[in-house]
């Protein structure tokens, strides 16, 4: 294997612990950062000229460590003002003689650092890509429709919040753990929001993806006592399973019921299932195991041939009383349009509260126009159709909602 | 590290029944800051109307009757606090006594070296 093959597999395994550990042995995410980026460059010319170490993950983390150590200490030196010599960069060969430690996991406490409630969620979301998963500032700030420029600000102002308002580099305490961790879950569900929205997602959105799979894997294998986070590992890999299916030939969004199920990953459902069973034996319910039951519901369309419409509701309307949203009840009335017929949906739709602000959003203008083509309502189907189509609908909505639009014309 | 926990609330909120049972819970906690070795230092600070800004546009000073900006919650008074981090410190921010609507803003101290 060359030497960047075998770089690109020592980071793609062992690159986030790197990064954790590092950032943790010197409560520093920017020195971290900068050490790890220095080792892997070094990594290439070194491995290049003298053959591949023995462990490449553990030569990465002793030359980055090495190399924090000396970033360490010159920034003491400047901040001294002594002006010595400065300090040659040692050669990583002899690096490579010092002893490898292995590597220490600290991924859990870095992710409960970047997920800190104190900081913005979005600002939260970013620090976690880019500190954790090393995702590019450039990848990151396309993903959240902003510049690179305004992400590193973003990250930068994080970061210093992190240090200069001193949020510990330690697992939170007893009394702390349940705001915290609902933090580190709200993080990745928003996370793994953006990567959903795009149903095209085979180059853009994939990286962001399976970054959203490892991330809820990892968390759910580092506290696997928490019902909620295998509730929402599960609910991503549920989600995740039907990416396959929901575009069709010609590129267009492919709604849930019409799916072909054939295409949906059986492998992603299994081990989602594992997840939900080991959540429900710990008998703590919650808004993530509720959302993961209501996919897994859908799911299970795959082995039965038919959905439980009335499970489907019932599962939203327990979600509703411990978590009360907008989406959800959008999706109760299209449930609930199934299970009663389209005039029950159309009501439930229709008694949702704060109608000005849900008139500008995408989904309920769609869910909209379904339940009143349903109810045979077919010019207010076309308004909410049109109303939909202004709101910048991606290319496989446009597309489906277009169609739509079309068929409407045809039945009139 | 220290923190400086700030309080803005609206006093025209705050019914005087209320209030007394509010002062006598900053009472409660002023004792178990001092008891932990938590607290510095913090008061209650008079109405904002009662508060003159002193103000530097261009390098010239001008005098404001009020306070810095008039919004609904206004600097009602504050802790100064040792606290290991800012978890800790939130911890105590939510401590802290008010009525039905307030704020803590939660900031650290920049030590003068």
């Amino acid at each position: 294997m060359d030497a960047e093959a075998l770089l690109d597999e020592a980071v793609r395994e062992a690159g986030d612990r790197i990064r954790a550990a590092l950032a943790m042995r010197f409560r520093d995410l920017d020195m971290a950062e900068d050490a790890f980026g220095f080792a892997a460059l070094r990594a290439v010319e070194t491995w290049r000229r003298d053959g591949a170490p023995r462990d490449p993950a553990a030569w990465l983390y002793a030359v980055a460590r090495r190399r924090a150590f000396d970033l360490g200490r010159r920034a003491q030196v400047r901040e001294r003002a002594v002006h010595d010599a400065p300090e040659p960069i040692p050669d990583p060969e002899t690096i490579l003689m010092a002893a490898f430690e292995p590597i220490p996991d600290e991924r859990l406490r870095l992710i409960f650092i970047c997920c800190h409630p104190a900081l913005a969620p979005e600002a939260r979301i970013a620090l976690t890509l880019r500190t954790l998963c090393g995702l590019s500032v450039e990848r990151i700030a396309r993903a959240w429709l902003t510049t690179e420029v305004a992400m590193t600000q973003r990250l930068t102002r994080a970061k210093r919040k992190i240090r200069d308002a001193a949020i510990r580099f330690e697992i939170p305490e007893p009394d702390q753990w349940p705001e915290r961790l609902e933090a580190v879950l709200a993080t990745l569900e928003i996370a793994y929001a953006q990567a959903y929205e795009d149903a095209a997602g085979v180059s853009d959105a994939a990286d962001l993806a399976r970054e959203s799979l490892r991330l809820s894997g990892l968390l759910a294998e580092l506290l696997p006592d928490e019902p909620e986070v295998l509730g929402l590992a599960a609910m991503i890999r549920l989600a995740e399973s039907r990416r396959p299916a929901r575009l069709d030939d010609l590129g267009a969004m492919t709604p849930l019921s019409e799916q072909d199920v054939g295409l949906w990953d059986a492998g992603l459902i299994r081990d989602a299932a594992g997840l939900l069973r080991r959540a429900a034996d710990l008998r703590r319910s919650g808004p993530y195991q509720l959302m993961a039951a209501i996919h897994a519901t859908h799911a299970a369309r795959r082995e039965t041939g038919a959905t439980a419409w009335g499970d489907v509701v019932t599962l939203y309307d327990i979600l509703l009383a411990v978590r009360p949203s907008a989406v959800a009840e959008v999706n109760r009335a299209v449930a609930l349009a199934e299970a009663e017929g389209a005039e029950a949906g159309f009501q439930a739709l229709a008694a949702i509260d704060a109608p000005a602000r849900l008139a500008e959003w995408l989904p309920y203008q769609a869910a909209r126009a379904g339940l009143c083509a349903k109810a045979g309502r077919q010019a207010e189907a076309a308004d909410a159709l049109r109303r939909a189509l202004a709101l910048h609908p991606a290319p496989a909505e446009r597309l489906f909602l277009q169609r739509r639009l079309a068929d409407l014309g045809k039945t009139a | 590290m220290q923190y400086l926990l700030l309080i803005y609330d609206n006093d025209a909120e705050t019914d005087p029944a209320a209030l007394q049972e509010i002062v006598a819970a900053h009472m409660r906690l002023g004792a178990e800051l001092a008891e932990t070795g938590a607290r510095v230092g913090g008061n209650r600070l008079r109405p904002a109307d009662t508060a003159t800004t002193v103000r530097t546009e261009g390098g010239v000073k001008s005098l404001h009757d009020g306070p810095y900006a008039e919004t609904r919650e206004q600097l009602g008074g504050y802790y100064l606090i040792e606290a290991a981090d800012l978890d800790a410190a939130i911890g105590w921010a939510k401590k802290i006594p008010g009525g039905p609507n307030y704020s803590i803003e939660v900031r650290p101290i920049w030590p003068l070296s």
